[in-house]
């Protein structure tokens, strides 16, 4: 049997942020204009594993899935006794590491896509950044998503690892795929460290509730998704902030939850097609003319 | 207040109909003989109230076996650690195999519609793994209560 060798690839790279020495995990396929994935709290970058190996998006698209400082394989800041302080998450330190991150990697007319958290923090970029990256996918977003800053995500007399991953279970459709859920499940059983400080950011320090009227879809066209079986970002959430945005766009996904591109993709798949075509027709800067896909190399 | 060694599901006979009865002993039957309970429920070891609005259950399981389930108890009978109560309405919704958006799961329902975690949730937190399968069990059970399902 021949073996199966991903053509998806892993990398290293240092930035700094905020006086912050970052080691940062990426996953990356493809070639074309990038889209850069953020994945949701106490998570990391193995929710984005179907994108990084769908041809249709990876021939037109460098896809980078990174993982957040603090997640999967980015060790927390390398320059600090971080143990020393309780972690949470601001607005600020997640906006700067995400444009530090892009100019690093030197990405060009970037697409911004984050999901739950990171499509909180798609709608900041939106706000703040709109001529840094050429467009926005926010998934699984509001302007203000309180009620999940627990305790129990690291309660010391609970199993933190089964309580964020049975926390969030409820999270998904019950149609999406038992192996996809249950993969989900895993990836949040890994992350109960990190989980509260990023819902510090998810249900605190996020707020654009009066200011969303700011964000310029002229300068970056932004689309949300939500799908109708997420209890903590209702798709009337989603539907809401989008109205409150000129020009944004707002798509309900049917049949799918809160982690829709790693609990059930194939479904997810048709409404991010849709968002691509959306913002492409959107974007005043044209993506760069396609380059022929790479040959797979393995490092 | 008497403990039986033994799975047991108590009634109270001239109260209850038998279809109640009979839905607790496939309830139990079902959580007893389930792999993913059974796979990781040794230390899963509580006692809960399902308040289903049209009746009220108390649950014991200890080391992953179900060893008791009381249906609808006298007001001084039966002691539990957390409850978790809705209508009757929503839980005929939690219990179908495919159950609609927000009626999928008790987060979902507690944040999203009428569903209550009461109690000492912290034992419910502990435990939170398995009782989230226990209950997704009552989509092949059902729950003895009417509700609108629609």
């Amino acid at each position: 049997m021949t073996a199966r060798i991903s053509p998806v690839t892993g990398h290293y790279v240092n930035i700094d942020v905020q006086g912050d020495e970052l080691r940062v995990f990426y996953l990356e396929n493809g070639s074309g204009q990038p889209l850069l994935c953020q994945h949701t709290a106490g998570c990391h970058n193995h929710q984005w594993r179907y994108l990084l190996e769908d041809e249709e998006v990876t021939s037109r698209h460098r896809v980078i899935a990174y993982d957040l400082v603090r997640h999967g394989k980015s060790d927390p800041p390398l320059n600090r006794e971080w143990r020393q302080e309780e972690y949470k998450l601001t607005t600020d330190y997640y906006t700067d590491f995400i444009v530090a991150l892009a100019d690093a990697l030197e990405l060009e007319d970037p697409i911004f896509m984050g999901c739950s958290f990171g499509g909180n923090v798609t709608l900041q970029i939106a706000l703040r950044h709109p001529d840094r990256f050429a467009a926005a996918i926010a998934v699984e977003a509001a302007d203000y998503s309180p009620g999940f800053y627990l305790d129990w995500w690291q309660h010391p007399h609970a199993n933190a690892a089964q309580v964020c991953a049975s926390g969030v279970w409820d999270l998904m459709a019950p149609q999406s795929p038992d192996r996809d859920r249950w993969a989900t499940w895993f990836y949040y059983s890994q992350g109960s460290e990190a989980f509260k400080g990023d819902l510090y950011y998810y249900s605190v320090d996020h707020d654009l509730r009066g200011t969303l009227d700011q964000i310029d879809t002229s300068r970056c066209p932004l689309v949300m998704l939500t799908g109708e079986y997420d209890y903590l970002t209702p798709p009337e959430a989603s539907r809401r902030t989008a109205e409150a945005i000129a020009g944004a766009e707002f798509i309900e996904m049917k049949g799918i939850g809160h982690f829709p591109m790693s609990e059930n993709y194939p479904v997810f798949k048709g409404y991010l097609m849709q968002a691509l075509d959306l913002v492409a027709r959107r974007s005043s800067r044209a993506p760069a003319p396609q380059p022929e896909p790479e040959q797979p190399t393995v490092h | 207040m008497e403990r039986t060694e033994t799975t047991e599901v108590k009634t109270r006979a001239t109260e209850e109909p038998a279809e109640v009865a009979r839905w607790a002993e496939e309830f139990r039957r079902a959580a007893n003989e389930d792999a993913e309970l059974q796979a990781h429920g040794t230390y899963y070891s509580c006692s809960f109230l399902l308040d289903l609005e049209e009746h009220q259950v108390v649950v014991r399981v200890n080391r992953g076996q179900v060893e008791e389930i009381t249906i609808d108890p006298g007001p001084l009978d039966e002691r539990y650690q957390f409850a978790i109560r809705a209508s009757a309405d929503t839980w005929s919704k939690f219990a179908t195999p495919e159950p609609p958006p927000m009626y999928h799961g008790i987060w979902a329902a507690t944040f999203q519609r009428d569903m209550k975690l009461e109690g000492d949730i912290l034992v419910l937190m502990q435990n939170l793994r398995e009782v989230t399968r226990h209950l997704e069990l009552l989509r092949e059970t059902g729950v003895p209560v009417a509700g609108e399902r629609s």
